[in-house]
């Protein structure tokens, strides 16, 4: 990732002056990057059979059509999505008016239908300088005075900000914007918005969250939560990292405190109770009852408005999906074995059913789980909030029972934030290693997917097989050493 | 009982009626190039118990069984329909949709029809006021005709010694097509059998207890034809009550032509998940000069294998494939299901092609992108699977106010007859393989290799044990170096990191 600050010869240096010193020449490459792209995007899809926009952009302007007459989403198939995103495409269905000719028809006609690329692009420049924005706030806490001088402290004192450190708290803008960039300027994510994926939208909406909770806007947090688990499920994850984070101290919430502590001193109440007591702050039940004041209005409107379909697909489908397909995850290989032999039990007594038969795909979920939700969040949530939040979302995705390219893009944009700790940029070769292999393991398995799909040979096992479980394993060692920075 | 036995030549060859000989219920002729048609038609209180209680509940039921051996077909037996064994059925009430009945009888008379309720095997058709197309449609690819065969001599023919018809039934094996059709308004089975074209020998007795007609026809050309006809003379004789046989000829408007050329269908290679077929048509010539005309693909793909009605919705790509559009598929087709989870049979769908405008007739290709689905793992990795060729035809529109009337060979409920409207004449186009000598497509399917499989199970979760295992210990590392609490120590550790760099 070319932003690494740590490696100024006089010309990077230089570079880096001119590309971060002021929010405009980094704001407007992102832009360009994204602008050039569509365009091209346009003109692929017009002259080329073989189209540059995802198949499930289509999806989305579809469903978007069918809610532009009026009906549902869902008859759209394999629509998955909240209906949310259908109507925030509403503008895809829009069309010229009759004045207009048939060129600037075709023209404004093309660039309605673009809005939605446009809407996931202009929400990945948001989810970057909101990155910009916690990274210059600090994520952790002195008190905010304190570290306004800081900052601007910084920012008068020099822009090389190289050398310096950041321990959690505030960070020199220059150098924010330099990390900002590996989320900005990185082409896999310009390229999955404009081809029309909706997870630049989740980025913005994560981003924004653990920006309201860093600065203490919990009514605003419980709203993003909620929604933000409305609209994908996996955000889900960070509620109890963040519920842990703000605890009394951090919140300097004096009304909650006092009475508690007060009372410690002076009765015998048993210390479970009064531990129960102390954890359960106002804070924490202001969070707690707006985001699922939320998730359940939503729930509740969509159901009102689209019934079971609304339900069937955009939540209970995970539950019964079968996931047989190959992709990233280890488990895909065993889902697909034995997605295909349940439904013979009949022909084989019980007796040959072994232990051995233990379905270990059954049991995927206690890993998963457990890791992202809470042995993550209770040894680092405390101590470096976006880390453990990064940590949770690698080990949802690592861990998940399926697994595609767009999924990384939901641990992505939490890099920003943790690399300027990390082994990684310290250790010039750890970094390029964890990246090396991390490529390395796609590689291999897109190769072998490749071998599949096209070709037709059968390279489920081992080949396919054996490049997920790798790329697996090398997902939890980079994990691994995201835990160890964050206890740090 | 009713039976009719049709010999039909071509046009210009005719025999001479002092060639048939007439005795005791028994027509022999000589030997001539013709194809055969036999046409019984019964009565349902003629029939066993079992299927009058099945067709009880059916308002209408066309089985098409047609053979996956190429055959040519000639005026007038021309409808087609792709290889396989075809259904088309309106139930008498929509709670016999729910019912196993009808396939449970079908896999008793046909054998190995792996269907279960009509509401979850079939799909359904597209029906409004002006077609007249069956409420849902079954295909399946392969059916074993062996256990029909016993089954209609065991019906048909009144004894065991009755060897004359058990010849005649096990004469079904090499038929071109087979036909039963029932509806409720006609309250009869029709079982027609088609032969190829080919040398063959006139001869035809009558059964007892039926009258039994015998044509030999070959299509002609009166001078009053319209265009929309076919004009057809010949031979009629009624075996047992007339002694010897008097000359036709007659013309009667026909939906289905000969466009008289032919057209191959391969895959190419590699197929990989996602096959394309490409068919290769003779001629870019529409077959009439005096309408308007398009050629068409009617597809039925068995449920491992289909096609993405969103892929074929882009104009650019159509064009890029020589295809004009999709005109109609089956609904619902589920994207993503794997073959062994699907319950319906498959997909049917209509392309219309996009034949290339050049001066002088010339082959030409259309490719079709299709999708497979994921088959259940077997042993050595892979499993092979048949395409069967669509019928290909021009649909032509015939002029304003063109009726159609039912004619004495007509076939209706094909499938696509009822997705035109009624003034469409099919001009069809003979499938002629390049390739092996079957109306089929072989792919082979990756899957899963069984005998590989072993240590999936136990490999999986010790790589997930292993990943997770590290993890907790790098946890458990953070939590006994610092608890759980946020680092006071920080900044010490901070500045530490600052020397270092």
């Amino acid at each position: 990732m070319a932003a690494s600050p740590a490696d100024s010869t006089a010309v990077k240096s230089s570079l880096f002056n001119a590309l971060f010193s002021r929010p405009l020449p980094l704001y407007l490459s992102a832009f360009l990057l994204r602008a050039i792209l569509l365009l091209y995007s346009l003109w692929q899809d017009a002259n080329s059979p073989v189209k540059y926009t995802d198949i499930d952009y289509l999806v989305f302007t579809d469903a978007a059509r069918f809610v532009s007459r009026g009906e549902s989403p869902y008859a759209r198939e394999t629509y998955r999505y909240t209906p949310i995103l259908a109507w925030l495409l509403l503008p895809t269905t829009w069309t010229a008016g009759a004045q207009w000719g048939p060129l600037a028809a075709k023209v404004i006609n093309t660039a309605w239908f673009s809005s939605g690329k446009v809407l996931f692009a202009a929400a990945d420049l948001v989810a970057g300088w909101l990155i910009e924005r916690v990274l210059v706030m600090g994520t952790d806490f002195p008190a905010q005075e304190e570290k306004k001088k800081e900052t601007e402290g910084e920012e008068k004192g020099g822009k090389t900000g190289g050398g310096k450190s950041n321990d959690g708290t505030a960070m020199a803008p220059s150098r924010a914007r330099a990390f900002a960039a590996i989320w900005l300027l990185n082409p896999m994510v310009a390229t999955i918005s404009t081809r029309g994926s909706s997870e630049g939208l989740l980025g913005v909406l994560v981003m924004a969250l653990l920006w309201a909770v860093l600065s203490r806007r919990i009514t605003l947090a419980g709203l993003l939560l909620g929604l933000s688990v409305h609209f994908k499920i996996y955000p889900f994850i960070y509620a109890p990292a963040i519920v842990w984070w703000m605890d009394a101290e951090r919140l300097a919430d004096d009304r909650i405190r006092s009475p508690s502590s007060s009372s410690s001193s002076s009765t015998s109440t048993s210390s479970l109770f009064r531990k129960m007591k102390n954890f359960l702050t106002l804070p924490r039940l202001n969070l707690a009852i707006t985001s699922l004041a939320t998730f359940l209005s939503l729930n509740f409107l969509m159901y009102a408005l689209y019934g079971q379909p609304f339900l069937q697909e955009t939540y209970l489908h995970h539950v019964t999906r079968i996931d047989h397909r190959h992709n990233f995850s280890p488990y895909n290989t065993q889902l697909y074995l034995s997605s295909a032999s349940t439904p013979l039990p009949t022909s084989s007594p019980s007796a040959t059913a072994p232990l051995g038969q233990l379905k270990i795909e059954s049991l995927a979920f206690l890993p998963q789980l457990l890791l992202s939700t809470i042995l993550i969040p209770l040894a680092l949530a405390k101590k470096d909030l976006p880390t453990s939040l990064l940590a949770q979302t690698f080990a949802f995705v690592t861990f998940n029972k399926v697994c595609t390219s767009q999924y990384f893009l939901w641990y992505m944009v939490f890099l920003p934030l943790y690399l300027p700790r990390s082994s990684f940029l310290r250790s010039k070769r750890m970094g390029l290693s964890a990246l090396g292999l991390w490529v390395l393991g796609q590689g291999l398995w897109l190769q072998q997917g490749f071998e599949l799909e096209f070709l037709g040979r059968s390279t489920f096992l081992p080949g396919l097989w054996a490049a997920s479980l790798g790329f697996f394993l090398v997902n939890c060692w980079i994990l691994g050493v995201i835990v160890g920075d964050g206890g740090r | 009982m009713r039976e009719r036995i049709t010999f039909v030549q071509k046009q210009g060859n005719s025999i001479e009626p002092t060639t048939l000989k007439i005795k005791s219920g028994v027509l022999n002729g000589p030997e001539i190039q013709a194809a055969r048609e036999d046409r019984l038609t019964i009565a349902v209180d003629e029939l066993p118990t079992d299927l009058q209680a099945l067709l009880g509940t059916a308002h209408e039921l066309h089985i098409r069984y047609v053979s996956s051996q190429p055959y040519e077909a000639i005026t007038p037996l021309l409808a087609r329909l792709p290889p396989g064994f075809h259904l088309f059925y309106t139930p008498a009430r929509e709670a016999e949709a729910t019912s196993s009945a009808l396939c449970l009888t079908l896999n008793k008379v046909f054998g190995n029809v792996q269907c279960e309720t009509p509401q979850e095997s079939f799909t359904t058709l597209p029906r409004d006021r002006f077609t007249h197309s069956a409420a849902y449609q079954y295909y399946q690819q392969s059916v074993d005709f062996s256990p029909f065969i016993e089954y209609a001599k065991q019906k048909l023919c009144s004894s065991v010694k009755d060897q004359s018809c058990a010849i005649r039934v096990d004469s079904l094996a090499e038929a071109s097509t087979l036909d039963i059709s029932y509806d409720a308004i006609s309250h009869a089975v029709k079982l027609t059998a088609a032969w190829p074209y080919q040398k063959r020998e006139v001869h035809a007795t009558s059964r007892p207890q039926a009258r039994t007609e015998v044509g030999v026809l070959n299509s002609d050309r009166p001078g009053h034809l319209e265009p929309h006809e076919v004009g057809i003379s010949g031979l009629l004789t009624v075996l047992g009550q007339d002694e010897k046989p008097s000359a036709t000829m007659f013309a009667f408007a026909s939906r289905h032509r000969d466009a008289e050329s032919s057209f191959s269908a391969e895959l190419l290679e590699p197929t990989g998940l996602h096959p394309t077929l490409q068919l290769k048509l003779e001629s870019n010539k529409p077959p009439t000069e005096d309408a308007y005309c398009s050629p068409h693909a009617y597809f039925t793909l068995p449920k491992t294998i289909f096609a993405d009605r969103h892929q074929l919705s882009d104009d650019l790509f159509l064009t890029s494939k020589n295809l004009t559009g999709l005109r109609y598929i089956s609904q619902p087709v589920d994207l993503e299901a794997p073959e062994y989870v699907e319950k319906r049979w498959g997909s049917a769908l209509l392309l219309e092609l996009s034949a290339p405008e050049h001066e002088k007739s010339e082959s030409w290709t259309a490719q079709v992108p299709l999708h497979l689905r994921y088959l259940s793992p077997a042993e050595g990795g892979d499993t092979d699977i048949e395409v069967p060729y669509p019928a290909v035809f021009w649909a032509c529109a015939a002029e304003e106010g063109t009726k159609f009337p039912n004619n004495p060979f007509e076939k209706v409920n094909l499938g696509y007859d009822g997705l035109f409207g009624p003034r469409t004449v099919f001009w069809h186009v003979e499938p002629r393989p390049e390739i092996g000598s079957q109306l089929t497509n072989t792919i082979k399917v990756p899957v899963l290799d069984t005998d590989k499989a072993e240590w999936v199970s136990g490999g999986t979760g010790l790589a997930v044990l292993l990943g997770f295992a590290w993890i907790v210990w790098k946890l458990f590392g953070v939590l006994s170096k610092s608890g759980y609490q946020s680092q006071p120590a920080q900044a010490t550790e901070a500045s530490k990191t600052k020397k270092k760099q």
